[in-house]
Parts: C-alpha cells; sequence; structure tokens
C-alpha cells in the first residue's frame, strides 16, 4: 500500500491529487485511576493521555477565576528535559483555548501524556490523545481540537501524517490544531524553512484533514454514547 | 493533587472480609490478578497487565566510557518513575520515599543479583561498555506496583536487543539492524518479585494485595526469586513484626507464584519471536480489542487537498504583496551587514542626550561583536558631518566597521564622558581592551 | 572474588573470627550533653555515633502531624572520611534515604509512639567508619539513643547482617565479606520475642539454605542484645551511682 500522496503544485511526483491520513484508532476510559484517559493511535504512533480534574489545586498554582490547567509530558526513555517542558507548554495552551476553565475556579486540571510510541507526527498525536482524555474525563469544553502535522519535502511535496522517516527527510515539519467548530486555527508549531506560499498551502491541507479527524471524533464519542451504561 | 481518603467503615468492611478469608475481589488469598504482558513494537518495550495496574517499560542502550574501577564491565541502570498518569498522589519531579525504596529493590533484584551479563556489554576495556538503562513507567496505580513493575523490567530486558558491535583494531563499529542481526542482552536468570501483604500484625497474609488491600495493611513483605528457587531480593518492613516462620512460609508461597510468572512470561517472549519470525505485524495495538464501544477505530484515509495549492495561493494574492525584504543591504566587511536607512530622527528628543545615550549603547554592544553595525550605522548617517572621517576611513578598507564608529565620536565624546561618570562606568568593565585598540585607530585615523 | 580465602581451611575468617563470632562490640551512652540521648558504637571497625532529640512538637511540615501517635523522623549520613575513598556526597543519595527510610520503619515499629500524639522523636545517624553491617551499627547504636532519651520501646531492637559463603553461615559480615559478592541478610529484630522487624537481603541465596541463615541471624542479634543489655546496666548504675554520690 502507499503510504502518502502528494499535494499541491508538484503534482508530477504521483499523478494522486489526495493525501493520506495514516489510520487512526483511539480508545477511551482504559485506565482505571483517572478521571478521563485515552489512547490515541495514528498509524504506528501511540500517545496515552489521562486527565485528572477538576481538584484541588496548590495554593501557589491557584487562580481565583478559573482552574490551572497543567500538562505533564513523559518521555519514553530518560528524564524529561527541556524539549518536553516546551512540548508541556505548547499542549497546555492548546488544552487552555478549548477548556472551560471559568467554569472550576480554584481547582486544577492536570493532563499526563506519555509516549508509548514515536513513529512521526508526534505532537498532534499528543493534542489528539488530550483532547479525546479531557472529553472522556467531562471537563467541560468549548469544542474539540484536532491535530494534523504535515511535512514539506525537499522537493516541495506536502505529506499529511508523515512518519519518523518522512519527517527526517523533509525540510520542515508543521503541525496545526484546530478548533472543531469554526475550524479556526488553535496551535501552530513550526520547524525548518518554508515559503509564505508553502505554509498556506499546508494550512489549508491541514484543516481539511483535521474536519476528518473531528468528525472522527465525533463517531467515537457518539459510538461511547450508544448504550447506556 | 490528595489521594482521595479511605473512611473508617470501608477500612473495617475490608478487614473484616480479610479475616472471613475473603477478598474484596473475590479472590483467594494466594491468587494474582489477571497477568498480561504484551510487547511494543520496538525491541525491549513492553507493558504489563497485572489486574487493572498497568506499567511500562522501556530498554535503551547507549555506548559510554566505563566507571573506573570495574573497566570491563557495561552497566544497568533501572528507573522506575511513578508517573503522575498512575495516581493522583504521585507529583512530577522528584521522587518520593516509596518510590526510592521501589527503586532500590528492583535494583538489587535485577543488578545486584547479575540477572544481565554486565561483562559481555563491554566493547573495549576502559574504553567504551554499553550503558543499558530500563525506564519503568507506572501508568495506572491498583496496588502492587512493585510485582508488576519487576515483571515489566526483567521482560522488557528479555525482549531488548542492542545493535551488534565490532572492533577493527582502533576502530569500533555499531551495525545498524539492516546490516547486522542485534544481539540480546545476555541474561542468566530471571528474577520477579512476589508481594505478600500483612494484617492483625502479620495474622492475615496475602498474595499480590490490590489498592485496597495495600491502604489497610499493616506492612509488606517483597520477595524477590528465580526459577531455581533462589532468593534475589528480601524486603521487610513497615510497623509490622514477624517471626521467622512467617517469612520461611513466605518464601515458600513465592516459590510456586515465581514458577507460573516466570512461564507466562516466556510464553509471550516466544510468541512475540514467532510472530516477528513470521513478519506479522506486532505492537500493543495487536492487542487491544477494537470492538469496545469505548475504540472507534478508522482506517487510513486520503483527504482531497486539490484545493489546498489554490486556496494557498488565493490567500497570499488577497494578503496583497508582503513588503519585500531590504533590498539594500550593505555587506562592509566579511562576517558583517548592515540594513536601514538611517533617517531623520523624528523623536522629540534632545539631540545632546540621545548623544550620550548612544554612546552608553553602542559601547556595550561592541562587546557583542557583529550586532554593533546596525546600531550604530544609522547615527553615522544622520550626522553627515562628523561622519566625514569615519567614511572616508572604512572606503579605505578597514578591517572592522564596529571599531571604526567607535573612534567616530571618540573625539567630541571624550570630553563628554568625563562630565557623565555613568555611561564611562558602564562601559569598562565590559570591554577593558577597547581603549588601546581605540588608540590605535585614532592614531589610524591622524595619519590620514 | 577470585584468590581471595573468606574462610581458611581451619574455619577462621580473615580477621580471624570463628563462623558465628560477632566482631567486638564497644559501646557508651550518653555521648553529649545537648541531645536528648545519644551513644556511641563500634563494631569492629564499624564505629557509628547516634542522637536523638523528642519527643517534641512537630517542627516544619505540619501536615505531618499524627493524631493518634509521634512521627518518627531519622536521618542517616556517613561522614566524608567514613569510608576508603573520600564520600562527596555524606547524604542525600539514593543509598543514604533508603537507610534513613529503613531506620525510620525500624523505630516506628518498635517506639511506643502511640504514648506522644501529635508530637516527633528525631533521630540522627552518623557512620563514622565503615567496615560492614552498616544498618546494623546504626540500629544498635540508635537503640542505645532511644534508651538513653528514656523514650518507651516495645523491646530493644537489635541488628545484625549472616551471609552465606563457601557453603556455610558467617555472622556479622565485614566489608571484605561483604564485596566478597555473596549473599547476605541484614535483620532487625526484637531479641525476646524473635519478632523480625525488618529484614533484607541482597545478592542470591537458595530458598533451601534460608532458615539456617535466619537462624544464625537470629542468633546474632540475641548475642548483641546480651551486649547491649549489659552496657545499659551498666551505665545506668553508673550514673545512679552518681547521683546518690552527690
Amino acid at each position: 500500500m502507499q503510504r502518502y500522496y502528494s499535494v499541491g503544485s508538484n503534482m508530477a511526483a504521483t499523478d494522486e491529487t489526495s493525501a493520506l491520513l495514516r489510520s487512526f484508532e483511539c480508545e477511551q476510559n482504559l485506565l482505571s485511576r483517572p478521571d478521563g484517559s485515552a489512547n490515541v493511535r495514528q498509524g504506528d504512533t501511540s500517545v496515552l493521555a489521562a486527565v485528572y480534574g477538576p481538584g484541588e489545586v496548590k495554593m501557589s498554582e491557584e487562580i481565583i477565576d478559573k482552574a490551572t490547567l497543567k500538562v505533564i509530558f513523559k518521555p519514553k526513555i530518560g528524564l524529561p528535559g527541556c524539549a518536553e517542558k516546551l512540548q508541556e507548554r505548547l499542549l497546555r495552551n492548546t488544552c487552555e483555548s478549548v477548556v472551560l476553565a471559568v467554569l472550576h475556579p480554584r481547582s486544577g486540571v492536570n493532563i499526563v501524556l506519555q509516549v508509548i510510541q514515536d513513529s512521526g507526527s508526534l505532537l498532534s498525536c499528543c493534542i489528539n490523545a488530550a483532547c479525546m482524555a479531557l472529553v472522556d474525563s467531562a471537563v467541560p469544553m468549548k469544542c474539540l481540537v484536532s491535530a494534523v502535522t504535515c511535512a514539506v519535502m525537499e522537493e516541495g511535496r506536502i505529506v499529511l501524517d508523515p512518519d519518523s522517516k518522512q519527517e527526517k527527510e523533509s525540510s520542515a515539519v508543521l503541525t496545526f490544531a484546530f478548533d472543531s467548530r469554526e475550524n479556526n486555527v488553535v496551535t501552530c508549531s513550526t520547524k525548518g524553512c518554508y515559503t509564505p506560499e508553502k505554509y498556506q498551502e499546508c494550512l489549508s491541507a491541514c484543516g481539511a484533514a483535521s474536519r476528518n479527524i473531528s468528525s472522527f471524533f465525533r463517531q467515537a464519542v457518539e459510538r461511547r454514547m450508544s448504550k447506556e451504561l | 493533587m490528595k489521594e482521595v481518603p479511605m473512611s473508617t467503615c470501608e477500612r473495617e468492611f475490608i478487614l473484616k472480609a480479610i479475616r472471613d478469608r475473603k477478598r474484596i475481589d473475590g479472590r483467594q488469598t494466594y491468587d494474582y490478578r489477571r497477568l498480561k504482558v504484551s510487547f511494543g513494537m520496538e525491541r525491549g518495550c513492553c507493558i504489563v497487565d497485572l489486574g487493572d495496574t498497568k506499567v511500562l517499560a522501556q530498554v535503551s542502550g547507549k555506548i559510554e566510557e566505563p566507571k573506573k574501577n570495574r573497566p570491563t564491565e557495561g552497566s544497568i541502570i533501572i528507573n522506575l518513575e511513578l508517573s503522575p498518569m498512575a495516581s493522583p498522589a504521585f507529583e512530577p519531579g522528584r521522587p518520593t520515599e516509596s518510590g526510592i525504596e521501589m527503586n532500590r529493590i528492583l535494583e538489587r533484584n535485577i543488578r545486584d543479583s547479575r540477572a544481565v551479563d554486565t561483562e559481555s556489554l563491554c566493547i573495549v576495556a576502559g574504553e567504551k561498555v554499553w550503558s543499558i538503562r530500563a525506564d519503568v513507567h507506572v501508568l495506572n496505580d491498583e496496588g502492587n506496583i512493585m510485582d508488576a513493575a519487576s515483571i515489566a523490567a526483567i521482560t522488557a530486558l528479555s525482549h531488548f536487543r542492542r545493535p551488534d558491535v565490532s572492533v577493527m583494531g582502533e576502530e569500533v563499529t555499531v551495525h545498524s539492524p539492516e546490516d547486522r542481526d542485534p544481539v540480546p542482552l545476555s541474561v542468566h536468570h530471571m528474577p520477579v518479585c512476589v508481594t505478600f501483604a500483612f494484617f492483625d500484625q502479620g495474622e492475615f497474609l496475602l498474595v499480590d494485595p490490590n489498592r485496597s488491600e495495600e491502604r489497610v495493611m499493616d506492612g509488606r513483605m517483597v520477595v524477590g526469586m528465580n526459577m531455581h528457587r533462589e532468593i534475589c531480593t528480601l524486603m521487610m518492613s513497615g510497623g509490622m513484626l514477624l517471626v521467622k516462620e512467617q517469612v520461611l512460609r513466605c518464601s515458600q508461597i513465592a516459590t510456586v507464584k515465581v514458577a507460573e510468572i516466570i512461564e507466562l512470561i516466556q510464553r509471550a517472549l516466544d510468541k512475540d519471536a514467532q510472530a516477528r519470525q513470521a513478519g506479522e505485524k506486532c505492537g500493543f495495538a495487536e492487542s487491544v480489542p477494537t470492538n469496545k464501544i469505548t475504540t472507534n477505530r478508522k482506517e487510513a484515509t486520503a483527504i482531497d487537498t486539490t484545493a489546498a495549492a489554490q486556496q494557498a495561493s488565493q490567500v497570499i494574492q488577497e494578503a496583497g504583496p508582503v513588503d519585500k525584504p531590504m533590498s539594500n543591504m550593505l555587506v562592509q566587511a566579511p562576517g558583517t551587514v548592515q540594513i536601514g536607512e538611517g533617517l531623520v530622527n523624528t523623536w522629540d528628543v534632545d539631540d545632546e542626550d540621545m548623544e550620550s545615550e548612544e554612546k552608553e549603547g553602542r559601547e556595550k554592544s561592541v562587546t557583542n561583536g557583529r550586532e554593533a553595525v546596525a546600531t550604530s550605522k544609522p547615527t553615522e548617517r544622520k550626522r553627515p558631518v562628523k561622519a566625514g572621517e569615519g567614511t572616508v576611513s572604512h572606503a579605505e578598507g578597514s578591517d572592522s566597521e564596529e571599531e571604526e564608529t567607535v573612534m567616530l565620536f571618540q573625539g567630541d565624546d571624550e570630553t563628554k564622558s568625563t562630565e557623565e561618570p555613568d555611561s564611562t562606568a558602564l562601559m569598562q568593565p565590559s570591554n577593558s581592551d577597547k581603549p588601546a585598540k581605540k588608540k590605535g585607530k585614532k592614531k589610524k585615523a591622524a595619519q590620514k | 572474588m577470585a584468590g581471595l580465602e573468606i574462610i581458611s581451611d581451619q574455619g577462621y575468617r580473615i580477621d580471624g573470627r570463628r563462623s558465628s563470632e560477632l566482631r567486638k562490640v564497644c559501646a557508651r551512652m550518653g555521648v553529649f550533653t545537648q541531645a536528648d540521648g545519644s551513644a556511641y558504637i563500634e563494631q569492629g571497625n564499624t564505629k557509628a555515633l547516634a542522637t536523638v532529640y523528642g519527643p517534641h512538637e512537630v517542627r516544619k511540615g505540619r501536615g505531618k502531624i499524627q493524631h493518634d501517635r509521634a512521627v518518627v523522623n531519622c536521618q542517616f549520613s556517613m561522614a566524608t572520611f567514613s569510608t576508603g575513598e573520600r564520600k562527596s556526597r555524606p547524604k542525600g543519595d539514593r543509598r543514604s534515604q533508603e537507610m534513613s527510610m529503613h531506620l525510620r520503619q525500624t523505630f516506628e515499629a518498635v517506639i511506643v509512639t502511640e504514648l506522644f500524639p501529635r508530637s516527633q522523636i528525631d533521630i540522627y545517624v552518623q557512620i563514622l567508619q565503615a567496615d560492614g553491617g552498616n544498618y546494623c551499627a546504626c540500629v544498635n547504636a540508635a537503640t542505645l539513643a532511644v534508651i538513653d532519651a528514656g523514650i518507651p520501646m516495645k523491646d530493644y531492637v537489635c541488628a545484625c547482617t549472616a551471609g552465606f559463603i563457601q557453603d556455610s553461615p558467617l555472622l556479622d559480615i565485614s566489608y571484605v565479606e561483604e564485596s566478597a559478592g555473596a549473599p547476605f541478610l541484614t535483620v532487625a529484630m526484637m531479641p525476646k520475642s524473635e519478632q523480625i522487624v525488618l529484614l533484607e537481603m541482597n545478592s542470591r541465596l537458595h530458598a533451601d539454605n534460608m532458615e539456617k541463615v535466619l537462624d544464625l541471624a537470629t542468633q546474632g542479634c540475641k548475642d548483641v542484645f546480651a551486649v547491649l543489655d549489659r552496657h545499659v546496666r551498666d551505665h545506668v548504675s553508673e550514673s545512679h551511682a552518681l547521683m546518690t554520690a552527690s
């Protein structure tokens, strides 16, 4: 099976005019301790997310008019360092824009993410897992958030949902997170060099893909609620 | 976040059940919960499910210099991470007392009992050895982390393959997996921990306590044992008193349990090896049932992005042309570049004040090297009269731009700087070697 | 370890002891005047110093207060000059943290903490010279210090190691024997009731030999108890004599 197809201007590379997202799997409520948990697998990349809260928060971290969101990102090997802190920050900002923190003042919501397998598009997988865990924990949210990573290859081709090999070969990797209601950009994280045109192209390609993921999330929730518990 | 405290009646209920020789989850005294070992895609990665307790282990290896006192032995590091995912009581960062204790038990059980041969990890004696690291992450704490972690650690170590290494004279080559098959670690024996919980001052004993049992127990005893009935670690502590007979009984029970567990691990390892040999897809994904309503799956889907390029160009067009980047960049000297126009000062600031401020700023930035150019140049243009000699000198092809501009104002600023001790005081500590250079330049200019 | 004979053909160990013989134990109680209780012990070349403060109100961290009993706070440290190679970190590493925790667990089980609710007892132990059996020396020193402080205990708590080398159990393992890589068991127990308070084992030992080693360790603890008890009695009668004399 061919894994990816090209997008955009360099159509000559393959004849296909569409891009492929890897298989997408999501399992919710698989851990008994956290208030919400989810395992999201995009192809081989797998991230486990757990949410605790809203609950008690440390005095020093308390915010008077809203809940404190804390994201903990756990790498698989070794101790978390600077890169993980940056990742946590990105994820926290993403979640903060969709969680209705004002409904739980003076409390804390902890989101813990554990990398199970990194085979590319890790950041988008983390955001998706965090979103599904938040849904599972029933923390009130404005809307869902879905993230898509794309890679700009050397020759200008855009690959959606790249695996680690493609990420390595690419000249730039861009990750966008969109909200599910208006499809507005919530987060954007990029690495590498690209032209503004390529950026716009990636943005609209990822936007299209994120709608697909959003509908998958919706479907997952519908499926979960299909039976009376 | 703190753990929800246990109510007295729940505590009493559990204790009463135990005194009636019953367990709240319906198990018998010596029963383990359901144990499941599954492997990840990568080598040396496994998840152990013990009931609802879930532990992930990942083994990794890197080449390091050996310790001075053991030049021919590789090292094994075991790190138990009580992830805040497992329980609200676990905080990220510094490990807790119980975390350290469990980590030490794991180390003693696996490393100190020499379960993994460290001498075979040596590549070049005294220079290069393999350092094997096992990270054990607790993902869900429903009691008895210890046993689950020890099973996960030893299973992951047995599953791990390190890249093959060959030594040719001085040269050490690490072969990629495609090049040569990776080699397994030599695991001599597989020690596994069995945890016993004691109640009522050691009168009642349970195997594999779950979380609620752990919370009411008096203390615990951990027995680490291998297939050959060798005790690899023994740890009993925590506010309870036992007599010798109880300890011996525990070691006997452990013998039976360890045999069962190791058989299961072996079976899991064999199955995984077969699957890998046959080239089947392996990984956690394969071991998860997909028919539950909490799971959802979609196959790889194509996304129609034909419009993407079009949309992109449309957006770009709508946005209008982007301000072109400054095209009139001037390269004055190798490694420097100059931008900006140096327009007339529109800020309503007294020129005199500006001058001293600028001087200060410039003097500091000189130490930063190249950046200095951008700040200093505009002023140069602003005062064409003063700049006169400066421009002449760098037209001559002076070696460094920034020193040039520093010199520019030296003539009339020197008197000023004595008037304003602040600015001079600031500059002095940062560039002590500057004055000499400046003087040299000045001479040069004077010659001209 | 090749070439190193732990037991000679005549049945003697490197330091001339027989297999079930303790090293010489010297002890002194009340070595410091400022602390509520203090003691110094020498077991062969292993030297330990223990001080006890309390029971006093709970300091730093009111959250630790227990409403039905006293909290025991232990701190273990090793002098920088205690080992062959100078130690750069006298306390705070994983090993000493573990040791502190084990000491705390031991004394929490033995001190009658119910008598002092909402209070705290501090036990500080330092190893001045390490030559095997550090934990044992610490426990024995701390027991004497706790007795010196007049804090009620259920019983003495005595600790002893026992190893299994060349198919025979050995009592009170020294550093050389410890580093030979053979299994050894550390036991802390209440000698009168033979109840085990803490049990720890390193390296590999066959389950069948367990009983032998444990029996020997038990005997060792009882021997230690005899020595400690004599010291306590001497100390008490001495101080009594001093008091009546004045």
